[in-house]
């Protein structure tokens, strides 16, 4: 046996290996594509085998290549039937090959045995611009997929090319007599069984191997969704991480609500939109906990089909989503057109479902363990209040009833013993701190129960600006205020608004030695009221500028000062201003010093009211309009 | 026979004032200071026979005064006195003779310093 035909007895033989395979898969999952490619693989099988028994038998050769012609003549047509398959072909295009199919085999059928050279001549015909025409769908399809199908695709394209070239050259060689031909006839024919193999019918580990980079790319889009706090986020962007690795047109992800039977899918927007278990696809695959393929899903489920169509999913394929008994839910994907290799989808469909259990159940217990991580820190933070607020009413309350209980025993020795004024002045003065910091303790005990601005009026915050300068005046203290002439107009808790101001000042007396009066400014600045409290005191370090406003923080540069409270004053001005929709931050001074800005909404400057209304406009309270 | 001279340490003026009316009442022969730096100084400039000393302070704070005061050889008793919780365990750290806890009374502070002082 010489070299070539060895060649031509293996490839013979795979082709006919290859056509049982396909018929197998065929039986297993009858599908049009399947049957074409039983078409395409049954004439060439038959043809091969027609050749080899012919030989053994010593049939008449004539009518052997008559009918073998005739055989081959069925494959450009399976060709065309496939490349519509994969990637759909215009109508005429099919008919156009039908018709040149009826030709070919008519005129073989015709001059049976006769005429060999003008059925040769017709089959090269016929074979060449469809076999192009096939290579170049099969290559077009094969770009626009991905992952193993394009690796499958890639390969029918070659075997297709292979298979092409293979027989215009053999016919080529039979009709010219030239021996190369038929070897290179030969060869040709053997790339295209072998390449005709991984695409139709790729053993195990070439699958493997091909679709090992889906898997990777879905991975890596995907792991950090575990730690997605949001879970409607994190899911849209797992339907995006499973139709990327599909190529398909969209991917949906529904999430079991059991006490409900319910299942809920990210619905347009911000939420979530619920359907029955049972409904659609997906639901049918979920309540009967198996994969579902509907190649034609308008079809499989009616009732819906319009919502199908709709959609562009010609093909719905659903698995549930399940870890250990638990249902998840399920993950349906959708394509505008049937799937190419419907077994390699559903082996990936059912491995993302089983890797999208995986996230999901991983980001319940990223969930669970940053719930218990809250409530201990909230229990930790209660402690670290507790602690703090009992230190600081300590040493008031130690003066207080020192002093007392020194009053106390000089009375009890001498009734008429002159009172001792710097004691009670002491004690005074130290019971109004008590008082401060009991009342920083309820105030952001309030603040936590989120019911600190309560009475929002329209009020003139130039009115508010003068009672806090008033209560420094009382205090004998002249701070120096710079405001608009025109009422600045913003809907506020007035009493809180005052507390922040009251608080800014103070602060900002402090922190500041030399007798340097800070000034209180307020103006407009577009649809917002700002309201600035400047300092020449020993300003903030630049890196602690954010956190001054967090609870018991205290600026590392005045733990020295005496008497700087229990670090919460910032941090309840913040939480006033934030509830009024407003922000809060510190700057520099020029030349040295804090400025402290509070911004809040305000409505766009308006004179004071003109006519009888101004009369009763009272600078300072509330304006007429509720709000 | 001399006063008992005892060193008042604590940045809350109002605190020395009460602290060192109540002494007084008691016999005591009071000084005070704002720090554990200036307490350093008045040690050096008349070593007293007591100090009462708050742990946390500007400057420098009870635990450096005492590590500086020890290292500097003088062994006279402190009683330490805190709002904190750790009273107990912070006079422990400095080997206070004893303590007492901010809010205290008159006979509260008279108990811990009469424990403190050295007999005679």
């Amino acid at each position: 046996m010489t070299a070539l035909e060895l060649i031509s007895l293996v490839s013979q033989a795979l082709f006919v290996g290859l056509f049982v395979v396909v018929v197998w898969a065929a039986y297993r999952r009858p599908s049009r594509s399947h049957l074409n490619t039983v078409l395409l693989f049954g004439s060439i099988a038959a043809v091969v085998t027609l050749a080899r028994l012919s030989g053994w038998l010593g049939l008449d050769g004539r009518v052997v290549t008559g009918v073998s012609l005739t055989l081959l003549s069925v494959a450009p047509l399976a060709m065309v039937r496939l490349v519509d398959d994969f990637s759909g072909t215009p109508r005429w295009v099919q008919w156009a090959g039908v018709a040149a199919f009826l030709a070919v085999s008519g005129l073989a059928f015709a001059t049976f045995g006769t005429e060999l050279v003008l059925v040769e001549l017709a089959l090269l015909a016929w074979f060449l611009p469809v076999g192009g025409f096939a290579a170049l769908a099969f290559g077009r399809a094969a770009s626009r997929a991905r992952g193993i199908t394009r690796m499958r695709m890639a390969a029918v394209t070659l075997g297709a090319l292979s298979f092409i070239g293979a027989i215009v050259v053999l016919l080529l060689g039979a009709l010219l007599n030239i021996e190369m031909l038929e070897t290179a006839g030969q060869v040709g024919a053997l790339v295209a069984v072998l390449s005709f193999f991984l695409g139709f019918a790729p053993p195990a580990w070439v699958r493997q191997a091909w679709r090992e980079p889906d898997l990777r790319r879905f991975l890596q889009s995907s792991i950090h969704l575990t730690g997605m706090a949001d879970e409607r986020t994190a899911v849209v962007q797992l339907q995006g991480a499973v139709a990327d690795a599909f190529g398909a047109t969209g991917a949906a992800i529904g999430l079991s609500d059991s006490s409900r039977g319910l299942l809920r899918y990210p619905g347009s927007g911000t939420g979530w939109d619920e359907y029955p278990e049972d409904a659609y696809i997906g639901g049918r695959a979920f309540s009967q906990q198996r994969r579902v393929i509907a190649l034609d899903a308008a079809g499989e489920d009616p009732a819906n089909a319009e919502v199908y169509r709709q959609n562009a999913a010609q093909t719905v394929i659903a698995a549930p989503i399940t870890s250990d008994d638990r249902r998840l839910g399920v993950l349906t994907v959708y394509a505008s057109r049937e799937p190419i290799f419907v077994e390699d989808d559903l082996w990936l469909l059912e491995l993302l479902a089983n890797q999208t259990a995986v996230l999901l159940d991983a980001r319940a217990l990223s969930a669970d363990a940053s719930a218990l991580k809250s409530r201990e820190d909230a229990a930790q933070l209660k402690e670290e209040f507790l602690s703090a607020a009992a230190h600081d009413l300590r040493t008031p309350l130690t003066i207080v009833l020192g002093q007392a209980e020194l009053l106390e025993r000089r009375l009890a020795r001498d009734p008429a013993a002159p009172i001792d004024f710097v004691s009670v002045k002491r004690i005074a003065r130290e019971a109004r701190r008590l008082r401060d910091l009991v009342g920083e303790l309820l105030d952001v005990q309030r603040l936590e129960q989120g019911a600190t601005v309560v009475n929002r009026l329209a009020t003139d915050l130039r009115g508010v600006v003068g009672a806090v300068q008033q209560r420094l005046l009382d205090q004998g203290l002249d701070l120096k205020v710079v405001q608009p002439d025109a009422a600045v107009i913003s809907s506020v808790d007035r009493k809180r608004v005052e507390q922040v101001l009251d608080n800014l000042v103070e602060n900002a007396l402090k922190y500041t030695s030399g007798g340097d009066m800070p000034e209180l400014h307020l103006r407009s600045v577009g649809d917002e009221a700002q309201l600035s409290v400047v300092d020449h005191g020993v300003g903030i370090p630049r890196d602690e500028r954010e956190q001054i406003f967090e609870r018991f923080y205290r600026a590392s540069n005045v733990q020295s000062i005496t008497d700087t409270g229990m670090g919460l004053g910032l941090f309840i001005c913040r939480r006033i201003v934030e509830a009024h929709g407003g922000r809060i931050w510190a700057e520099p001074t020029p030349g040295g010093g804090s400025t402290f800005k509070v911004a809040i909404p305000a409505e766009a400057t308006v004179s004071p009211p003109a006519g009888p209304a101004a009369a009763s406009w009272p600078i300072g309270t509330e304006a007429a309009a509720d709000v | 026979m001399s006063e008992v001279r005892v060193l008042i340490v604590d940045d809350e003026p109002d605190i020395r004032a009460t602290v060192s009316a109540m002494l007084e009442i008691e016999g005591y022969d009071v000084e005070e200071a704002a720090n554990g730096a200036d307490a350093l100084h008045a040690v050096e400039q008349r070593a007293p026979d007591l100090i009462l000393l708050d742990m946390r302070m500007p400057v420098l704070d009870g635990w450096g005064f005492a590590r500086e005061l020890r290292r500097r050889g003088h062994v006279m008793p402190i009683v330490v006195m805190t709002a904190a919780r750790d009273a107990a365990r912070w006079a422990g750290e400095i080997a206070a003779s004893s303590f007492v806890s901010k809010p205290f009374g008159y006979d509260d502070l008279i108990t811990a310093v009469e424990s403190a002082r050295p007999a005679g």
